[in-house]
């Protein structure tokens, strides 16, 4: 990592209210061009972050630094309005008196009206309005609003995009449709960004890197896959999705559970105690008359089910391929693919 | 500018504290336990308890009537009970004196502040029943319950706060009113006030007589905040709602209606149009017109000064809110509750102490009205303002604009429609003001109000009446249209809900703003 294309950097920052810590030591770096997501549970400090490095609060402790100058310390801190970052909260907050093109022109009164209009005309473009330049917020749906905001964010150039649970207010569908989008016009506009989530699916689909915010401080960062596949412990592994916990001890290398000798991922010092945590799509089951495990309940969504087995180790949820899921009541034999997490405990 | 407003509006009260402080505890006993003090404390109590009895039973019965029961022409009776509102209560004392002088009095002064005050009850309680979910009054007949018991066992408990929080309301507008009990020469606190204060220029005694009538107000004002701290907000969902069938109490009931209708509003505008064409020669209609333009201008002068106070001190309260501010907002709503005459004399005798130059001019009349109407000006004003959507400010600042910049460029225009209606309304409440007015202004400078009122009590209606029509024209009918504006939340809200936080923030007040609006503030 060159510490060069880091666009913005967090060093041991802290942050309390009266007696409330929330952030109680937060470190990381964004590389440049790069969109990371904060993953959090609600309330835990993810738009304290947020405003922290747009300037809305000040820090207790540590520094912030935003291409390569210091904005935040624990007694400086530079006005919102002077760190040239972009914002777009959870409700999109369109000024609702000016039209979508003004609201997208707001930050540009620096620039004379041709400049300005060029601009307007190409983020409009980017964001696929062009046609709709001339409404007004009211006029507009909750997705294209959105849209709205992050062009009117982007109209500046900042040195950095901060996104506040971006999609939160819109449903579903919608939801997943705009974050197609969104992470094509960042990377169309080579924005470096940040965006805070409680969403697990949506931190690990739309991100470059992503960082768990837990207890005031990142418990882990890394890429998406690196962060669901190598959980750092037991409790993250069942917070970004659903895990099968079953306590196991090293024997000859290998994790010896209920469920078998499992392969840890690292090899681990013989006659250690753990658990391992085991993805419901890790699991197989086979269908055997002899088999030990009986398929008790079954959701089934199409596409795949969550068959939920009773085996010697508890009742354990597995994914299975929609059409060949076995029915209630099979007898299965139950499989683990792959290497496992191995999580010692003390 | 919002201290400079504050600091205005806190004046009146801090004086007459001073002011009673400086005559001594014998002397002030004397005046306050004299007879003479305690007969002007049961006839303003007497006054204010039969006013306010009286239109808690009109304007819930006329709520309850249009609302909720088969009536034919709902609708238009709801307009007619709304539209008292757009006399002044002197303008009612006027008509009414001038349809039958022998209406005077106790008796002239109940009817004229019943029919002005019915209307805020009939407003409190017809929102307090439409907010009501009729549902639950279905599931209680579904389990047994006669109609009557459905209205004493639910649907009363649902509009009790309302009907109570109107009627403490009243009893402040009844006991502050300066205009009706003195065209009425009904000796209550404020025209005794008045009087002292013209007879002999008697401070002290003005002043002692002032301090009772704000102990008074303040205990109403306490028991009003605790009564409407306990009412109960539902959502804002349509609901339906249930109809009573009046059968055999349908002519009875139609037939109190057009009967209140009749002598709110039939009678008085027939006695201002009759005295109109009997009396047209006894108006000069160069001082009809001169005191049109007066009227318009302090009007004018009055609202733009008062609403940009207002305006800042809204921009602050409800965008930038603290603990502290909001303590001193509530200080405002304090003064608020203080009778215009307290206020005007507060500020002669303040005036005559400090900078005697002051005395009589234009610019101290201004300065009583932001002590008069900051509050109104403050309650309606928040309400657009609190409208603009959450984070806009958030946003504007990273986007390169500074605090104050982001005010003038986003917030402002963002609720400028809200705010030109509200400084409408405060402009409109300024000119149906009386006393400071007839107080303060400049010796030979005259309004609309302050000549009906020198006309009134000489009793030459014929001379008084245009006078009272051009104030229900120019002031009481778009106060009552503007009024209605302010009221009905329109396309913002469809924009983005604002989040839950800001509607806490908010919701306090609103129940605060409407009733206030409906007041247009100080009584006459």
């Amino acid at each position: 990592m060159e510490p060069v294309t880091e666009k913005l950097i967090l060093s041991n920052v802290k942050k309390s209210f009266g007696q409330t810590s929330v952030l109680t030591n937060v470190s990381f770096g964004v590389t440049d061009g790069s969109l990371l997501t904060i993953l959090g549970a609600s309330g835990g400090g993810k738009t304290t972050l947020l405003r922290l490095i747009a300037g809305f609060e000040t820090l207790d402790a540590g520094s912030i630094v935003m291409n390569g100058r210091e904005v935040s310390s624990s007694n400086m801190s530079v006005p919102p309005e002077k760190r040239n970052v972009g914002f777009v909260p959870q409700e999109a907050a369109l000024f609702p008196h000016l039209s979508a093109k003004k609201n997208i022109g707001y930050g540009l009164s620096h620039l004379n009206s041709k400049a300005r209009n060029d601009r307007i005309a190409e983020l409009l473009d980017l964001i696929g309005m062009s046609e709709l330049g001339d409404s007004m917020p009211d006029k507009l749906s909750g997705g294209q609003r959105q849209r709205v905001a992050i062009a009117r964010a982007l109209a500046p150039n900042p040195d950095i995009l901060l996104l506040d649970e971006p999609f939160a207010a819109l449903d579903a569908q919608l939801r997943s449709r705009l974050r197609d989008d969104v992470r094509a016009i960042l990377s169309k506009a080579k924005a470096t960004a940040i965006l805070v989530t409680h969403d697990q699916e949506e931190a690990l689909s739309i991100a470059d890197q992503v960082a768990i915010l837990r207890d005031g401080t990142v418990a882990q960062i890394g890429s998406p896959r690196s962060i669901y596949s190598q959980p750092i412990d037991v409790e993250l592994a069942k917070f970004l999705g659903d895990a099968v916990v079953v306590s196991g001890v090293i024997q000859n290398g290998k994790v010896s559970t209920q469920l078998g000798d499992l392969i840890p991922i690292v090899s681990h010092a013989e006659g250690l105690v753990g658990q391992v945590a085991i993805r419901p799509e890790n699991l197989y089951l086979q269908p055997d008359p002899k088999g030990l495990a009986t398929v008790t309940a079954r959701q089934y969504f199409g596409h795949d089910a969550l068959v939920e087995v009773k085996t010697a180790a508890g009742i354990v949820k597995a994914r299975t391929s929609g059409p060949i899921s076995p029915e209630i009541g099979m007898r299965v034999t139950v499989w683990v693919r792959g290497s496992v997490n191995f999580y010692a405990t003390d | 500018m919002a201290g400079f407003g504050i600091f205005i509006t806190l004046l009146p009260l801090l004086y007459v504290l001073l002011r009673t402080s400086q005559i001594g505890y014998a002397h002030l006993a004397d005046i306050i336990f004299s007879a003479r003090t305690l007969e002007l404390v049961a006839n303003s109590l007497a006054l204010t308890i039969a006013v306010s009895i009286t239109s808690m039973i009109l304007g819930t019965a006329q709520a309850w009537l249009c609302n909720r029961t088969d009536l034919p022409n709902k609708r238009l009776f709801q307009v007619g009970a709304v539209l008292p509102l757009a006399f002044p209560s002197y303008v009612l004392a006027f008509s009414w004196l001038a349809f039958n002088p022998s209406i005077n009095g106790f008796f002239g002064a109940w009817l004229v502040l019943s029919i002005s005050t019915a209307p805020f009850v009939f407003l409190a309680v017809t929102a307090a029943l439409s907010r009501h979910n009729s549902s639950s009054e279905e599931v209680a007949r579904t389990l047994g319950k006669t109609q009557l018991e459905v209205a004493r066992g639910i649907t009363w408990p649902a509009i009790r706060p309302a009907v109570l929080g109107a009627s403490l309301l009243v009893s402040l507008y009844t006991l502050s009113d300066f205009g009706a009990v003195s065209l009425m020469r009904y000796d209550a606190f404020t025209r005794a006030i008045y009087n002292a204060y013209r007879a002999s220029f008697d401070r002290n005694t003005a002043a002692a007589l002032a301090l009772v009538l704000i102990l008074i107000t303040l205990v109403l004002v306490g028991i009003q905040r605790r009564i409407s701290q306990t009412e109960v907000t539902k959502s804002s969902e349509q609901y339906r709602h249930m109809v009573t069938r009046l059968g055999m109490w349908r002519k009875p009931a139609q037939l109190l209606l057009v009967v209140w209708f009749s002598i709110g509003v039939v009678i008085p505008i027939s006695s201002i149009s009759y005295w109109i064409f009997v009396g047209q020669s006894s108006a000069n209609s160069g001082q009809v017109l001169r005191a049109l333009l007066n009227t318009l201008s302090y009007g004018l002068v009055g609202g733009i000064v008062v609403s940009l106070i207002g305006l800042a001190i809204a921009i602050i309260v409800v965008r930038y809110v603290s603990r502290y501010i909001v303590q001193v907002e509530q200080s405002v709503y304090l003064t608020h509750a203080l009778p215009g005459v307290v206020i005007a004399l507060a500020f002669v005798f303040l005036v005559n102490q400090s900078v005697p130059a002051l005395y009589q001019t234009s610019f101290l009349v201004i300065i009583a009205y932001i002590a008069l109407f900051l509050p109104n000006a403050l309650a309606v004003l928040k309400v657009p303002i609190s409208q603009v959507p959450t984070g806009v400010e958030e946003v504007s600042r990273t986007l390169g604009s500074s605090p104050m910049q982001t005010i003038w460029r986003v917030i402002v225009p963002a609720a400028r429609p809200g705010i030109l209606s509200a400084g409408a309304f405060v402009a409109l409440t300024v000119i149906k003001e009386l006393p400071a007015t007839l107080i303060l202004r400049p010796t030979g400078i005259e309004t609309l109000a302050t000549r009906l009122w020198s006309a009134t009590s000489v009793g030459s209606f014929g001379a008084g009446a245009p006078y009272a029509l051009l104030l229900i024209i120019v002031a009481g009918i778009p106060a009552l249209l503007v009024n209605r504006e302010i009221k009905s939340p329109r396309n913002q809200s469809s924009l983005e809900p604002a989040s839950n936080e800001t509607l806490n923030q908010v919701k306090p007040h609103i129940g605060q703003t409407l009733s206030r609006a409906q007041a247009g503030g100080t009584s006459d």
